[in-house]
């Protein structure tokens, strides 16, 4: 099967070309998100969203969430060439980095606009609670962004000639990824603890004592699903052909886990005595069957068949129907899944979704950049030890 | 194609690397499943107030003594949820069953003996005090808004009005309690729905109240063992559930979570170890001497 596609001459200069068009979207939507998020913080959150006391969170933390799995893609990929010393690993893992620091750039964007009180964004440092799962979440993010700050830098230091500290970095690139993959699993397991907490809300079909365990391996579904698309699409922007085997075989690690955390999620609902809210075909049922059938029993099946794991179509798609299970699960914990007494209701407003789509498309739109004219893809081929 | 890079990847370390993780935080989710639901301490002297359904008339007087007690404009009509500037309200049930009327529960922050709000709370805002109020310090709150989710009685309100928002619910009165005064919702009910005391003679004083008139009570104190017990004790002729009053079990409800918790730096460790451990195995077997081989060069482009 032809795993190569040959892209055209860059010719120049050139007419419109899909990549400016999109360059412009992008650029829209953030600035639009800009405004949106400028007068949200101007007006208040009453007037600002459409979240209320029975609906607290909204969208954003959606998003958050969604985007913390997403980003996992950065510790696993790290994991996967430092740790586990599969240098070949390198290509995909530069773009996922990249993806990673720039999806926790915008949790930080969302976590901002978020905070009713957004001028003490620091207190977490300040005022210590250990037994809130959110104080832990902070203090890893806090800790995480810096681990993807340092793994990154060599990009910008490079194109400066700064040498020592990009040594410097090389040097202790090991001790960093442990760190980054320490901090990943305390946080994107408290993910799922946070929602311990919420037994009265959270429908029983989502409720779990594993519900740490399972955001956890998520996280790693989601980040190595994430890290495949970047590099299929860093590919395109470089105009190389990307290595249909580095595809396949992280298609394999995703099917792994994925079994894994469908068969512990099946488990958890027979355990539980839940099969039949499973089975009911209402509402709770459909979102379920479609987050864990579409988003995680369908992908992990296909990828087992070593032609989808071979075919550029097969591994798009799969990682892609991953990424949706991640995406609904997050919502659906958040939104969909959440009781209330008094059986009120929620639906975003305008504010609400333009200021998450130029969150959103800002990061998109700085990763393109960065990859189109800060990495060169022979850096990425061969990142952090090249000298 | 060739599957060596499949089979190096997935295979042998991935999955084990996966697997290493996968038991760190299972042992904690499992074991944090199996937490028993251990004797609620309450400190003896800890306070409460007995709320009686059957001495309630519904005449709101205790909306307006909370509003005044905190500054906020009195209650044009009847509230009907707690809010920003309603600490309290009167939730107004028809048609229950055992019940001749309409009955009128008073809501308002149930003084948890485990309050899930401040277990949750990121910057510890909330607090349980020994003496039984939860309390709220409105400079450390960040305005995150957990605490809304934590509390299974749906009890803090967030400033939806204001630009920089925070949580309002019940203090207990506390700044009343520490002069020697009673709540100002217990001191202005006339009718003696509403009584102030320690927790525990208020629970004898309800056993009695339902010996004495069994047709009158049920034989439920909603807030002895809900979720691990409250200071707000509701007594009723109907059953709380068709009151609108959530099915807790005895359990605290942040018990799980802090367990979890707990565990933090055990799973740190482990993670921190396996991963070393990891990376060391794996470069010994490749016989170089640093943890990365430089100068791997692997071009991908063809
Ligand atoms: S104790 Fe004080 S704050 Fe609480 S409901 Fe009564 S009057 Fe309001
Ligand atoms: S009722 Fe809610 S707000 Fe009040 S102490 Fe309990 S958990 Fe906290
Ligand atoms: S909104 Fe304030 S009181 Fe509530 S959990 Fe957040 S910081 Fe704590």
């Amino acid at each position: 099967m032809s795993v190569t596609t040959r892209y055209p001459e860059r010719t120049r200069p050139a007419p419109i070309t899909v990549s400016q068009i999109g360059i412009a979207i992008l650029s829209l939507l953030t600035f639009t998100g800009v405004m949106a998020g400028i007068w949200r913080l101007i007006v208040g959150l009453g007037e600002g969203t459409a979240l209320s006391n029975a609906y607290p969170w909204g969208v954003w933390i959606g998003f958050d969430f969604t985007l913390i799995a997403f980003s996992g893609s950065a510790f696993t990929m790290a994991s996967v060439v430092y740790l586990l010393q599969r240098a070949e690993y390198r290509p995909v893992m530069v773009p996922a980095v990249l993806a990673g620091l720039l999806g926790y750039a915008a949790v930080l964007f969302f976590l901002f606009l978020d905070l009713g009180r957004w001028d003490r964004f620091h207190h977490f440092i300040l005022y210590w609670n250990v037994h809130s799962p959110l104080f832990e979440i902070c203090w890893c993010v806090l800790l995480y962004t810096t681990v993807l700050f340092l793994e990154n830098s060599p990009l910008v230091l490079e194109r400066f000639g700064l040498e020592k500290p990009v040594e410097l970095i090389h040097r202790y690139v090991i001790p960093i990824s442990v760190a980054g993959l320490t901090l990943s699993s305390l946080h994107q397991s408290t993910l799922g603890t946070l929602y311990l907490n919420m037994p009265h809300r959270l429908h029983p079909l989502w409720y779990s004592p594993l519900l740490s365990l399972l955001f956890f391996l998520s996280s790693v579904m989601a980040g190595l699903s994430l890290a495949m698309i970047a590099y299929v699409a860093a590919g395109r922007i470089w105009r190389e052909a990307v290595n249909s085997e580095l595809l396949g075989g992280l298609a394999r690690g995703v099917a792994g886990v994925t079994l894994l955390y469908v068969s512990l999620k099946l488990g958890d609902i027979v355990q539980a005595g839940e099969l039949s809210a499973l089975l009911a075909f209402d509402r709770m049922s459909w979102l379920m069957g479609a987050e864990l059938g579409l988003g995680a029993v369908l992908p992990a099946l296909l990828f087992l068949i070593p032609a989808v794991r071979r075919s550029r179509r097969g591994q798009v798609s799969g990682a892609i129907l991953v990424l949706f299970g991640v995406l609904m699960n997050r919502f659906n914990a958040t939104l969909f899944a959440q009781t209330t007494p008094s059986g009120e209701t929620y639906s975003p407003n305008s504010i609400e979704w333009l200021s998450a789509m130029g969150i959103v498309a800002g990061a998109v739109l700085a990763w393109y950049l960065a990859i189109r004219y800060l990495i060169e893809p022979e850096d990425a081929a061969h990142a952090v030890a090249h000298h | 194609m060739s599957k060596k890079a499949e089979r190096q990847l997935s295979r042998r370390d991935f999955l084990r690397g996966v697997g290493a993780l996968t038991g760190a935080l299972t042992l904690e989710s499992v074991t944090g499943s199996r937490v028993e639901a251990s004797e609620t301490e309450v400190a003896p002297d800890a306070v409460g107030v007995l709320i009686d359904l059957t001495r309630c008339t519904g005449c709101r007087t205790c909306e307006a003594a909370c509003k005044a007690a905190h500054g906020f404009p009195p209650p044009d009509g009847g509230e009907t949820s707690l809010s920003a500037d309603t600490l309290t309200y009167v939730d107004v049930r028809e048609n229950v069953e055992g019940a001749d009327g309409p009955l009128h529960v008073k809501r308002q922050c149930m003084h948890c003996v485990h309050p899930a709000c401040a277990s949750a709370c990121t910057v510890g805002a909330l607090h349980k005090t020994p003496e039984g109020p939860v309390t709220y310090n409105a400079g450390k709150c960040i305005g995150c808004r957990y605490c809304q989710y934590a509390c299974p009685f749906g009890v803090p309100a967030f400033q939806w009005e204001e630009t920089l928002g925070l949580i309002a619910k019940c203090d207990f009165c506390i700044n009343r309690l520490e002069e020697g005064q009673q709540p100002a919702c217990v001191s202005d009910c006339p009718t003696g729905a509403l009584k102030f005391g320690k927790r525990r003679a208020l629970l004898r004083e309800a056993a009695a109240r339902m010996d004495t008139h069994p047709d009158r009570y049920l034989n439920h104190v909603y807030g002895e063992h809900e979720a691990g017990g409250t200071s707000m004790l509701y007594l009723s002729p109907a059953r709380f559930e068709d009151l609108g009053f959530p099915e807790l079990g005895s359990q605290p409800i942040p018990r799980r979570a802090e367990f979890v918790m707990k565990q933090t730096p055990m799973v740190a460790l482990t993670v921190a170890t396996a991963a070393s451990g990891l990376c060391w195995l794996r470069t010994r077997r490749e016989e170089s001497g640093a943890c990365v081989e430089a100068g791997k060069k692997e071009r991908t482009k063809r």
